[in-house]
């Protein structure tokens, strides 16, 4: 494989000027990705045309771009752990473990583990972009409307780990999510559904608008309800170092994750929250033997971690190879090379090789910038959350506010965002956990379209379904993790049994 | 930095200002809106219009573009007329596809005539397209074989039923005198997702538009049948036939272009057509136009008002003919 | 059987309940869905008219094991919960028209006294987010916000 393309990336992202880019870059990224409002598609969306303005050239805007795209991936993690509220989407599965984590007193250790399982992440998931994008860019090819349902249906199977011990409320919440993926414009017929006349609802329910919605607004009265009780945003980090114990035991679920991470991202469609949504349940199903995940183990906080930074470099291999968005973030990109009159396609790598390997040479530093702005100096970005509740809530409201009209400048978008705010404490009160809620809607979304596109090819045989390689691999898959926890269970129950007869016998 | 960068740009302003000093009443604050996510395409419309009269020196300080998402457009049209009709300051970005969802009801309660159609600054045109490996050289081949047995054709495009892919779409089927409801037609995300159908064998045929097709028909990828315009096209597409050649009569052209509020004033209007037609005559602006991948379709005024009203029009007669 | 279960019980029950009239009216919508035609066999009525089936069959479940369930708070916490809803209503309305610095005024400063601030901290509290936010947002980050169309 030919790798000079690399070298000549290297030498172009470290001048001076690409540094400093990176470097800022890296810095606004983290703050964005903190700030629960706001996520990377935002900070992208608006230093782009500062940056056009400016007249960077297009290889600096990339790396200015991706740094901030990679940044945000690495700071979501810090409000998911501190405030239990996700500071962007790849962050909503680092609160499950993370913020439990920081309840016990060990916040700064699990700011600075899941900093090193983003960076493994983050490096992997650049060297698997340096290397695969080529091999991997021939795989995404074969996904059409029927793979991607199937891997829907395996994407569902994995989730049924999540179950946890109110099962109905889980799979009710999964509808839920389902039902609200439903709002808006039909893509099929351009029938508008359960818009009630409001042109706002045409696109459906924003997915900002929800997160924010499901965990800012109800957070914030949850806070103050549990304000008498001690319960109140983390504020004491404790130590900031790791146990070796700790990174020893999370080395096989970063490397997993890592790959889950890096494979979802190069599919287009698919980006951080289903990537870490997966890594998670994989590695609970995997790992989980003494049920401590959910309840501040390490290893269900570095998966998330580790897969949403993978993802991040993920996303950049259809967009590099095949000018294909893996992601929301990578579409604003693609319009950005757009901008510089720079067509993305298959010809990017050989007409413009600065460009290609200045940015993954820019991913490979931007990790070791990450990795400092967010171990020593994580402080600075966690002082940010360290204040009073008092003046901490009202912010919170005011970036929710902000987040959401910024991206879409009206007042109904955040009454929207409201309602579904209100709805979501009350389901809290019930006892409904708020995460199989937004899987419902991000995994909804794709497979609706995809089940009806693929019976609109095949004009209404089931058999499209099972008609590629892809397809039956992704059935057994789905089958398997569906069966295995069942078999995983009787036989470990057998085991005991066994061992106790053993026991017993020796006993006697 | 970032405030560094801001006296940058507005120091660049300022200098702007000295040397430009046109003698016509400009707006204040111009302002273009983009009825969606940055990155999309009205969005590179807002920008042709904003850089094409900055560098043509018709305004002395940048436009803001703004961004207002939903309903393809259909959100900033109903903020248009109810919360700015008078704002002379304000352009808003459009293209025939914002009057083909007139022409079916979906921005509201409101038609064609609620804004006043400025001008149009360029063009895309649509495309049929099929893999590098396809058995079918010319539109007339693909017509023929989709006549022969409709239902082995998948058709991919990047709209839902009733969008401008769609309706591309029905012309081949019409063509081929079949009916359009009974097209096996994928509604996929765009242009993006249509080529990796159409790459991956998922689809035979895609729906789309020039600009976004044509770097794949250089690189070999995907070969375009037919060019939906009255002529030729220029550039990498001159080689390309249009569908009038091959014997059908099939045009889509996709123009973008721009509206005012109802109540804007006659003389804020006319500066804004001024503007634009002193802007469209530069070498620059051809150039700003070519950068963004459209091609020539000016039309500015009048002419352009009556051009809407008349696509309005045709495509409620197309969605009808469809039996929509 | 204890007050807290059968307090769950009761939440429980009323919860499934209104999610199982959100299936129905859910369900009604999804069926009476307008459109022309669609190019699957589907359309885009089945899968509203499928969740909505899931949904009511899932609250039957729901009905006969309420699992655990969260008292809502009474008194004046009560109060204080209901006050920021209230307060974010009136706050999100008046964002336009009185714009963004009196509205987050408005907002940091009242739900700075709910939290229980001392009203001389709440106030300079406010005040300090209203101008940093705006720094950040307008001036920073260059996004649009609302100047308020009272003041013209």
């Amino acid at each position: 494989m030919n790798l000079d393309y690399l070298w000549h990336g290297f030498a172009v992202a470290l001048t001076g000027q690409n540094l400093l880019v990176g470097l800022i870059g890296c810095f606004i990224g983290t703050l964005v990705g903190a700030l629960p409002a706001i996520g990377p598609i935002n900070g992208i969306a608006l230093l782009l045309p500062i940056a056009y303005s400016m007249g960077l050239p297009a290889e600096s805007t990339m790396i200015l771009l991706s740094a901030i795209y990679c940044g945000a991936e690495y700071g979501g993690r810090i409000s998911s752990i501190l405030l239990n509220v996700p500071g962007d989407a790849g962050a909503v599965m680092t609160a499950l473990d993370g913020y439990p984590m920081a309840r016990q007193g060990r916040a700064g250790e699990a700011l600075t583990l899941s900093g090193i399982s983003s960076f493994v992440g983050g490096i992997l998931g650049s060297i698997g972009l340096a290397l695969f994008a080529p091999v991997l860019a021939s795989l995404a090819i074969g996904f059409g409307p029927a793979e991607y349902f199937v891997l829907m249906v395996f994407a569902f199977a994995t989730l049924g780990s999540m179950v946890g011990n109110q099962p109905v409320k889980t799979l009710i919440g999964c509808t839920l999510g389902l039902m609200l993926a439903t709002v808006g414009l039909d893509a099929t017929s351009g029938a508008y559904r359960f818009t009630f006349n409001q042109p706002e609802l045409g696109d459906g329910i924003e997915f900002v608008v929800l997160v924010i919605g499901l965990f800012s607004i109800s957070e914030a009265l949850v806070i103050l309800e549990h304000q008498g009780r001690g319960f109140t945003v983390i504020r004491e980090l404790g130590r900031m170092t790791v146990r070796a114990a700790d990174v020893a035991r999370c080395t096989g679920t970063m490397l997993r994750s890592s790959v889950i991470g890096f494979v979802v991202g190069v599919l287009p469609g698919t980006g951080a929250s289903v990537s870490s949504a997966i890594a998670y349940t994989t590695e609970k199903r995997l790992s989980d033997t003494e049920d401590t995940f959910g309840k501040g183990d390490v290893r269900g906080l570095a998966a998330p971690e580790a897969a949403n930074n993978a993802t991040a470099c993920g996303a950049f291999v259809p967009m590099l190879t095949l000018g294909i968005p893996g992601s929301g973030t990578t579409a604003v990109m693609l319009g950005a090379l757009m901008l510089y009159n720079i067509q993305p396609g298959p010809m990017l790598l050989t007409e413009r090789p600065e460009i290609v390997g200045g940015l993954v040479a820019s991913l490979f530093i931007g990790n070791f910038l990450l990795l400092l702005l967010n171990l020593p100096l994580v402080n600075i970005f966690a002082r940010v959350l360290t204040v009073p509740n008092w003046l901490l809530v009202p912010g919170i409201l005011v970036l929710s506010i902000v987040g959401v009209y910024s991206s879409h400048a009206s007042v109904f978008a955040i009454f929207l965002m409201f309602g579904i705010g209100m709805a979501g404490w009350l389901l809290r009160k019930a006892g409904f956990d708020m995460a199989p809620i937004i899987l419902g809607f991000v995994l909804g979304h794709v497979m609706e379209i995809n089940l009806r596109n693929a019976l609109a090819i095949s004009g209404g045989e089931l058999s499209i379904l099972f008609s590629s390689a892809i397809c039956i691999v992704l059935w057994v898959m789905a089958a398997a993790v569906a069966v295995l926890p069942t078999i995983l269970s009787w036989r470990s129950r057998r085991l005991k049994v066994a061992r106790t007869a053993r026991m017993a016998a020796t006993d006697g | 930095m970032i405030r560094f960068l801001t006296k940058m740009v507005a120091a660049a302003a300022l200098v702007a200002v000295a040397a430009g000093g046109t003698a016509l009443a400009q707006p204040a604050k111009p302002e273009c809106l983009a009825g969606a996510k940055p990155g999309g395409g009205f969005d590179l419309t807002c920008r042709l219009a904003a850089n094409a009269l900055l560098a043509t020196k018709q305004i002395s300080q940048p436009m803001a573009v703004t961004y207002m998402e939903g309903g393809v457009g259909a959100v900033a049209y109903n903020h248009v007329i109810a919360k700015r009709a008078k704002d002379g300051n304000l352009i808003t970005a459009a293209s025939s596809g914002s009057a083909l969802l007139i022409a079916q009801g979906k921005f509201g309660q409101y038609d064609e005539n609620a804004v006043r159609w400025l001008g149009a600054l360029g063009a895309d045109y649509g495309v049929l397209v099929v893999n590098a490996d396809s058995p079918y050289k010319t539109l007339k081949d693909l017509v023929e074989a989709y006549k022969a047995d409709p239902s082995s054709f998948a058709i991919a495009g990047g709209g839902a039923v009733g969008s401008q892919d769609w309706m591309k779409a029905s012309l081949l089927a019409k063509a081929a005198g079949q009916e359009p409801k009974k097209m096996h037609y994928a509604a996929l995300e765009g242009g993006g997702a249509v080529l990796t159908a159409l790459e991956g064998g998922h689809v035979q045929v895609g729906s789309g538009d020039a600009a976004e097709m044509v770097k794949h028909h250089v690189a070999g990828k995907v070969r375009i049948l037919a060019v939906m315009a009255p002529q030729r096209l220029t550039g990498a597409l001159a080689d390309v036939p249009t569908a009038h050649e091959q014997g059908f009569d099939i045009d889509w052209p996709i123009w973008r272009g721009y509206y005012v509020g109802k109540d804007v004033s006659d003389a804020d209007f006319d500066w804004w057509v001024k503007a634009f037609e002193a802007a469209s005559k530069t070498p620059e602006f051809a150039k700003e136009r070519e950068e963004r991948g459209l091609f020539e379709f000016t039309m500015i005024g009048k002419p352009f008002d009556e051009r809407v009203k008349a696509d309005v029009a045709r495509f409620k007669q197309l969605a009808k003919d469809a039996g929509m | 059987m204890s007050d807290k279960a059968g307090t769950a019980h009761l939440i429980g029950r009323i919860s499934a309940l209104c999610l199982f009239g959100l299936a129905v009216a859910y369900g009604i919508g999804g069926a009476s869905i307008e459109y022309a035609f669609s190019s699957d066999p589907l359309g885009p009525r089945m899968v509203p008219v499928g969740l909505a089936i899931i949904l009511g069959l899932l609250c039957l479940l729901y009905v006969r094991s309420p699992g655990t369930a969260e008292a809502f708070p009474s008194g004046r916490l009560l109060w204080r919960v209901l006050a920021v809803p209230l307060l974010l209503v009136v706050c999100i309305a008046i964002f336009e028209t009185v714009g963004f610095a009196v509205s987050i005024f408005l907002l940091t400063f009242g739900t700075g006294l709910i939290f229980g601030a001392p009203l001389g901290y709440a106030a300079v509290g406010a005040a300090g987010h209203a101008a940093l936010w705006w720094f950040i947002f307008s001036y920073l980050l260059q996004v649009y916000l609302p100047t308020g169309t009272l003041f013209g």
